[in-house]
């Protein structure tokens, strides 16, 4: 199954990293801004309140903008993939792989989220071109009240 | 185009989902970068890209996931929310070139405590390639009384 993978990997499937963060209206007309979403339920806190939400509320992928750490440019890796990739198998291009998102409600302008980022495993597999590394991080948000916002499984592919 | 309300009340499935097409520019790659503070080389680096293989530059996943989200709720509008979307990449997409998002709902839940669709989702480049394919659970808002 695994047997390409030292116990330096094994050993941090489970680790997890939390972090807190608080979501404006500008990171959210930031974010619909990059997608293409021009919703004004997005940007426009007039129209938002005749909407359901009563507020600006975020594009459903949102929490994708406090996924990655914002650690310092000189601890990411050489080709400034993110952390949560970095973990020491002996392949280094990454590319992504897919996503299994789920949202239980979108964010509102002004709250906390609360990130917590799981290595959920690490597994080989044979390509085309050679053997393939695939990194499943699973990454929570959750809201001040302690309930579930979105969840994102996403795998990564690392080929030597 | 079929509403998610008549596909609820019994359409004939599957029902396609009208298309949308988005051509992502070096731009956009950069700004879906900066707001998700991504500084992985492969998305602003032509040279780094080629060096590791790739055509150009790429679109990120979640970038991706992103243009799916929107072929949704754009047909869904203040019906109800997505609930759940997965997909997978299955070939890289360079800047510039135009991605087809497509759709169709295969299944609903009519449950009126939770009424539901269920769809299939792709993204197709220009020339035929499938870029990324996946699947999606609407909800419906419930009806006023």
């Amino acid at each position: 199954m695994n047997s390409e993978l030292p116990d330096s990997v094994t050993s941090r499937i489970g680790v997890s990293q939390t972090r807190r963060y608080q979501v404006t209206a500008r990171d959210i007309r930031r974010f619909a801004q990059a997608i293409g979403a021009t919703d004004p339920v997005h940007s426009d806190e007039a129209y938002a309140r005749t909407t359901r939400y009563g507020t600006i509320v975020a594009p459903p992928l949102f929490c994708q903008s406090l996924t990655y750490d914002e650690v310092p440019p000189e601890q990411l890796p050489a080709d400034g993939s993110p952390v949560e990739l970095a973990v020491p198998i002996p392949a280094q291009r990454a590319v992504g792989g897919g996503s299994e998102y789920t949202i239980e409600r979108l964010v509102r302008a002004g709250e906390a989220i609360t990130v917590t980022s799981t290595l959920k495993d690490v597994y080989t597999r044979q390509g085309k071109s050679g053997l393939l590394y695939l990194v499943v991080v699973e990454t929570r948000f959750a809201a001040e009240d302690g309930q579930p916002v979105a969840t994102e499984v996403a795998t990564y592919i690392k080929r030597v | 185009m079929t509403t998610p309300r008549a596909v609820l009340a019994g359409a004939s499935l599957p029902v396609p989902l009208p298309e949308l097409a988005v051509t992502p520019d070096h731009t956009q790659l950069f700004m879906f970068s900066a707001v998700t503070w991504n500084r992985h080389h492969i998305h602003y680096s032509k040279d780094a890209a080629v060096a590791e293989g790739l055509p150009d530059v790429v679109v990120q996943r979640a970038l991706l996931g992103n243009f799916l989200a929107r072929l949704l709720t754009g047909w869904l509008g203040e019906a109800g929310e997505l609930r759940e979307l997965s997909w997978k990449v299955l070939s890289s997409a360079t800047p510039g070139r135009t991605l087809r998002c497509q759709g169709d709902v295969i299944g609903r839940e009519a449950d009126p405590a939770a009424p539901g669709l269920r769809c299939e989702v792709r993204i197709i480049d220009e020339h035929g390639t499938l870029i990324a394919a996946g699947k999606a659970k609407l909800v419906l808002h419930s009806l006023p009384s």
